[in-house]
């Protein structure tokens, strides 16, 4: 028994259920999965619930570089990234506090037990649904509290903490065995997987944003201005709002004249198809 | 405290109707902050936490008639989802819309709340998820991760103060001006010039995205091909003319699996999982 460990294991595992995408405390996404849920943040946490804010910082830089692109649109993720950070970061905290070793586990716990989990809840969460949809028939306010709000929270607060606790109180000894017989070519995967993942964030990005393929020459032309261009993303930020108003300067031509630009009326006309049944 | 609940009691007890405290406009403002994503599934997402939202106007207005207070948590609790911290500007329509029925204005039927929710739901969360989640968030990251190279804690904490300085301020200015341009906002948002407004977020979106594409995606090939006696790696012959080729092989093929091929992002989770084992084994990886 390790009685620092447990309580550090706790903390993390109630850091995990705050920075959850659904959870309610801190203020729905806002303080929560979009603060507390960032894998920087969560090492910077994890650095002050172990005594080691460097190390713990590192660990998140170091997760954070493989998540800033991750996605979470239309209730579908990319990764599950608070698993991700408290159990990946958490956990690395727990052993070596060596940064490679955070993003290993996070990709690891992010791809495999997060999204099952997640995903379990997000089909199982149908049953307070109905639950809630009877009780507005019944005009049960107080039953629609606990049925939407109460109960959704406390199975979320115990699919989210428990898991983390259990894998950073128990796991620690099972990751020390673990990184001396994996093979090499477990981890290099595993290590261009976290390279590949942004990939797929962006992707279903674009997939809300490209609704005309010749759009993509947008996306291109960002992409060329970094890698070619080399510039940084804040520049890019100030050249794409130039190129955005200028876009929308020549929309308002082709208005007035509307068989001028058969292009820009498309793009337009495209807009409509924003709601797209498949994303939600 | 106590007594100003007695005094906003025994006002809802006149029957003469009134406008919505600012205390119960907070109140809403605040369950919805807190609350989208309660009880989410994939099933309604959002959906009845818009009804729990709206309870402290139920409590207002339809204390003595518990039929209309039962329709208002009935039509506010089939499937919603947005983005939901610019969502807050469909909040402040619903919240005008549901005062003037409320009051007692036949003009506004009790299906334009849902209509507008159902209307506004996609054009939002497309602006707002590429908003926040393409343009804002990993600029601020970004920053912050350069700021703690050397594991100082100056990062992380500069992206916990301005973003969450940032999110509020973009929560009570959606809710306040959707709250105050009430049906007007509708026509604002789906009317022609705001198409090309939407047009013009699509267009500032992309291109930022692109730039986040070619910076965050990391993918090398560890091949090396002989130069007669001597190897060179391919990745310093590709990046001699096309530096970061493969990412954007990358993501264009992910793009295409998703939008193409309609795919679901677990399985391309699956699929990203093969190419990358597979190019491990052969070493191209």
């Amino acid at each position: 028994m390790n009685g620092a460990l447990f309580w550090q294991a706790v903390l993390v595992g109630i850091l995990g259920y705050l920075g959850a995408v659904d959870s309610i405390v801190m203020g729905g996404v806002a303080y929560g999965f979009y603060i507390l849920g960032r894998p920087l943040v969560a090492g910077f946490m994890c650095g002050l619930i172990f005594d080691d804010v460097k190390a713990g910082v590192l660990c998140g830089l170091a997760v954070q570089a493989v998540f800033i692109a991750t996605m979470h649109t239309g209730g579908t993720s990319s990764t599950e990234i608070t698993y991700a950070s408290y159990g990946g970061i958490g956990l690395a905290m727990a052993t070596t506090k060596d940064p490679a070793i955070a993003v290993t586990l996070s990709i690891f716990i992010g791809q495999t037990f997060g999204l099952i989990f997640y995903n379990l809840r997000m089909a199982g969460f149908s049953y307070f649904n109905h639950r809630a949809d009877h009780d507005i028939d019944r005009f049960d306010k107080h039953a629609l509290i606990m049925d939407q709000v109460v109960w959704p929270q406390i199975i979320t607060f115990l699919v989210r903490a428990v898991p983390i606790w259990a894998a950073i109180y128990f796991g620690r000894g099972a990751v020390e065995a673990l990184l001396k017989v994996i093979p090499t070519e477990i981890t290099s995967i595993i290590t261009v997987l976290g390279g590949l993942l942004p990939a797929l964030g962006i992707a279903m990005l674009m997939n809300m944003l490209i609704k005309n393929k010749l759009q993509l020459i947008y996306f291109l032309f960002g992409f060329a201005m970094v890698v070619f261009a080399k510039m940084s993303t804040i520049g890019l930020v100030f050249i794409a709002i130039l190129v955005a108003y200028l876009v929308y300067q020549i929309s308002a031509k082709s208005n007035i004249n509307k068989n001028s630009d058969s292009l820009a009326k498309e793009t337009v006309q495209n807009a409509d198809e924003y709601q797209d049944a498949d994303l939600f | 405290m106590a007594s100003n609940e007695k005094i906003a009691k025994q006002k809802s007890k006149t029957s003469k109707p009134e406008r919505l405290t600012k205390k119960e406009l907070r109140s809403i403002f605040l369950r919805y902050m807190f609350l989208p994503e309660s009880a989410m599934s994939y099933e309604k997402m959002h959906g009845a936490a818009w009804a729990v939202s709206y309870m402290p106007l139920g409590n207002k207005y339809y204390k003595n008639d518990d039929d209309a207070y039962r329709r208002l948590l009935k039509r506010h609790s089939p499937f919603y989802n947005t983005e939901p911290q610019t969502g807050q500007l469909v909040n402040g329509i619903v919240a005008s819309l549901e005062e003037q029925i409320g009051m007692g204005n036949t003009n506004i039927s009790e299906e334009m709340p849902v209509d507008v929710k159902a209307s506004l739901m996609g054009p939002l969360a497309g602006i707002g998820d590429s908003l926040v989640q393409g343009i804002l968030i990993p600029t601020l990251l970004s920053i912050a991760m350069g700021l703690s190279k050397d594991g100082n804690p100056l990062g992380p904490l500069f992206y916990i103060f301005s973003y969450a300085i940032i999110t509020t301020i973009i929560e009570i200015v959606c809710f306040k001006g959707g709250y105050r341009l009430g049906v007007s906002a509708v026509d604002k948002i789906v009317g022609e010039s705001a198409k090309r407004l939407t047009n013009m977020f699509t267009v500032l979106g992309t291109i930022v995205i692109g730039g986040l594409a070619a910076s965050t995606i990391a993918l090398k090939t560890t091949v090396k091909i002989p130069f007669g006696s001597q190897t060179k790696p391919l990745e310093t012959i590709i990046d001699g003319f096309f530096p970061g080729l493969l990412p954007l092989i990358a993501v264009l093929f992910t793009f295409w699996l998703i939008s193409s091929k309609r795919m679901s992002a677990n399985k391309v989770i699956l699929i990203l999982t093969v190419v990358a084992a597979v190019g491990v084994l052969i070493k191209f990886l």
